[in-house]
């Protein structure tokens, strides 16, 4: 921000300037508020949040979930790890003591191993989203336990500073997010770059219906590793998210004096209908290109 | 069967272990860490490595030659009864990583990093930090592989 020094007499009043250090720090430094408080106090119970929740044990995360990740029971019995049936009786005879995840090793179904490597995919996975900025505050509710029970609790802060590493990381792949939600469709680009087996996977599920989390639902895969393919598979411009459908044709508002501010702010990313350019993939990925030399 | 604190702590009893870590490749998370890390930043080895990893595992020239096309390896779902609906059939079961492991040496120490193969999708690796003046590669590479196979095992 820019000061004016003038002559004046009387000096104008200050204009009250954001203090970008104390922004940050709310911006960076926690993704809830809430989150920092609980694990303090060391409590039980569980965060809901717009997309998902986090269960605390004693101040630590012990689970999570999204609507937008498939499930530990998804991740587990998609590929045979465990028979639907077994998982079933899992949470049947263990469920109400909030102990299935214990019942899972101790009948023998998995391993301790192969169950802590899963659960924290899934814990991680399903608090990226449950911690993603929402307009909406959360809330806590004390005692509720889930009924996987505990497996390998994980600090608070260790969620939280993963949460911003991983939004970092999907950043400095492809900085736009609009893959992340939208339709996936094939752009068709003649010179596909090297695509691994896993982003194949992906590829072959893309049919401009499909977003990111459907896919990664049918894939049983993680949705963060999901997002982090679609984003190479962007960035590289073998696939580009939909457009969404134009709005139906309505009467335009009223003008009003504060027309021109009340525009919603667009989401980043997004570009405004006259510049929705097909060339603007390619300057994105020239402008992304010169950045990073 | 053990855990992953028991699979690190088991790493860290062999001649020369300096630091043990289990570390997820697609997002560069350290799932578990044991003993030191270079430069005291567990993170940051874990992030490191994780690139190299994936690395490793993507590029075709390091896969074994009796490998399947890329569009029927490690860790695909594509399977062909699979084309038609978002949730149709049974996925196919996850296969062995195109590689087993990664050795890393240097003047004072190696790095050996062993892939996990899991029934279900993943992509972890076991990361064992070596002292190169007590450490034994061979045994080490050994153990590793026979650990990442208990780790998972069930």
């Amino acid at each position: 921000m820019t000061t004016l020094r003038t002559d004046l007499t009387t000096p104008p009043p200050r204009l009250p300037v954001r203090d970008r250090a104390a922004a940050r720090q709310r911006a960076w430094g926690g993704v809830s508020p809430m989150l920092g408080r609980l694990a303090t106090e060391r409590a039980t119970g569980v965060l809901v949040r717009e997309r998902g929740s986090l269960y605390l044990a004693d101040g630590e995360v012990v689970h999570a979930e999204s609507p937008a990740v498939p499930g530990l029971d998804v991740l587990l019995t998609a590929r045979g790890t465990l028979d639907a049936a077994g998982w079933r009786d899992a949470v049947g005879a263990a469920g109400e003591r909030s102990r299935v995840g214990r019942f899972l090793v101790e009948s023998g179904r998995i391993g301790a191993g192969a169950l802590e490597v899963c659960h924290l995919g899934a814990l991680y996975d399903a608090a990226y989203f449950a911690l993603s900025p929402s307009g909406a505050p959360g809330h806590f509710t004390y005692g509720d336990r889930h009924w996987l029970g505990p497996v390998r609790p994980v600090p608070v802060a260790a969620v939280e500073h993963e949460t911003l590493r991983r939004r970092a990381l999907l950043h400095r792949i492809w900085p736009d997010p609009a893959p992340d939600s939208a339709p996936l469709l094939l752009s068709g680009s003649p010179a596909a770059p090297t695509v691994t087996a896993r982003q194949h996977a992906v590829l072959a599920l893309v049919n401009g219906v499909r977003t990111a989390a459907d896919i990664a639902l049918a894939l049983a895969r993680p949705a963060f590793h999901t997002l982090v393919d679609v984003r190479r598979l962007a960035a590289a411009g073998v696939i580009a998210p939909k457009a969404p459908p134009p709005p139906a044709v309505t009467a335009p508002p009223p003008p009003s004096a504060s027309s021109v501010s009340s525009a919603p702010p667009a989401p980043p990313g997004t570009l405004p209908p006259s510049f929705a350019d097909p060339n603007i993939t390619l300057l994105k990925r020239l402008r992304d290109a010169l950045e990073a030399l | 069967m053990p855990g992953i604190d028991e699979c690190l702590l088991e790493a860290m009893r062999l001649p020369g272990a300096r630091g043990a870590a289990l570390v997820d490749w697609t997002s560069g998370l350290a799932l578990g860490t044991v003993g030191e890390s270079p430069g005291g930043d567990p993170e940051t080895m874990a992030a490191e490595a994780a690139e190299l990893a994936r690395m490793a595992v993507e590029h075709r020239a390091f896969a074994p030659e009796d490998d399947d096309e890329p569009a029927h390896g490690f860790g695909d779902g594509s399977g062909d009864g699979f084309g038609g609906g978002a949730t149709g059939g049974p996925l196919e079961q996850q296969q062995d990583p195109p590689v087993e492991d990664l050795i890393i040496s240097n003047r004072d120490s190696y790095h050996v990093l062993r892939f996990v193969a899991t029934s279900f999708d993943s992509s972890v690796f076991l990361h064992l930090w070596l002292a190169r003046a007590d450490g034994n590669l061979a045994l080490a590479r050994i153990r590793l592989g026979e650990m990442a196979g208990r780790l998972v095992l069930g």
